[in-house]
């Protein structure tokens, strides 16, 4: 009885190492490429185009502030300013949220205008894993700004249950 | 299902920025989980809020399902005239909620 057991064992034990070097193997391959935010990924690139218009937008005048780590990714704090005087002549139209990794990118627009008085909006987001989010700001003028923030979330705010 | 919770000063200076924060209560349920017979859940969340004060709207809140469920909004708007900000919620499905907020100009 014995002798069949460890017959079996050793039948079994050539395959157990194989999958766990396959397994090893896999992990080692998993964490060399695709670092975790490739700097303007073509799909983010194309989500900020589709909303411009094709329009490139300046990178300069808008503050995004995002938690660079959240534990939940089903609520998260976020807060934009875009730097704008309010005017008539010179508003922000609105400002629109971009989470490209989502399986909706497009989070949420804001619409402002001149009785704002004041270009700062803040809400709460879900996030479904850690990517760069993007808040782009349409101006009167027609012009665009946008702002990128890097946020790392732990627990994803995922499609089941939450 | 649906609560709100407005916080607002009560009364402003002509002129002077307030800040409107604006908390609800919703499941905003993104759906697509299954039912257990079968199909999904269709989606149900609040889509869009509206702010009015003094004949125009002064906010608009696009929401689609990347927006946590009982969302918070803060936004400012210069008070101009005594009157009621009124708050409309939409819903997927039609239904609309209001609520309003009276800002005393001085």
């Amino acid at each position: 009885m014995s002798s069949s057991i460890s017959l079996r064992s050793r039948a079994i034990e050539p395959n157990r190492r194989a999958v766990l070097a396959g397994a090893a193997a896999g992990l080692a391959l998993a964490g060399l490429p695709a670092p975790a935010f490739a700097a303007g990924t073509p799909e983010l690139s194309e989500f900020v185009a589709r909303i411009t218009e094709g329009a490139v937008p300046l990178r300069e005048g808008v503050t995004l502030a995002i938690p660079p780590l959240v534990e939940n990714g089903n609520s998260v704090d976020v807060r934009v300013a875009v730097e704008s005087p309010m005017t008539e002549q010179n508003h922000v139209r609105w400002i629109h949220l971009i989470a490209d990794k989502n399986p909706f990118p497009d989070m949420a627009r804001l619409h402002l205008g001149p009785r704002a008085g004041r270009a700062e909006i803040s809400t709460t987001l879900r996030l479904a894993q850690s990517q760069r989010v993007t808040a782009v700001a349409a101006l009167s003028d027609g012009r665009f700004a946008m702002a990128e923030a890097d946020v790392v979330v732990t627990l994803s705010a995922c499609i089941d249950g939450g | 299902m649906f609560n709100a919770r407005i916080t607002m000063p009560a009364e402003a200076k002509a002129g002077e920025i307030v800040e409107i924060r604006v908390l609800t209560r919703h499941p905003m349920d993104r759906g697509g989980q299954s039912d257990g017979k079968g199909g999904t859940v269709p989606r149900k969340i609040l889509n869009r809020l509206t702010a009015t004060y003094a004949g125009d709207q002064i906010f608009r809140f696009d929401m689609h399902t990347g927006v946590a469920s009982n969302p918070f909004v803060s936004f400012t708007t210069r008070a101009v005239a005594t009157g009621d900000i009124v708050f409309e919620w939409r819903e997927d499905g039609g239904a609309t909620y209001t609520r309003t907020s009276r800002l005393t100009v001085t």
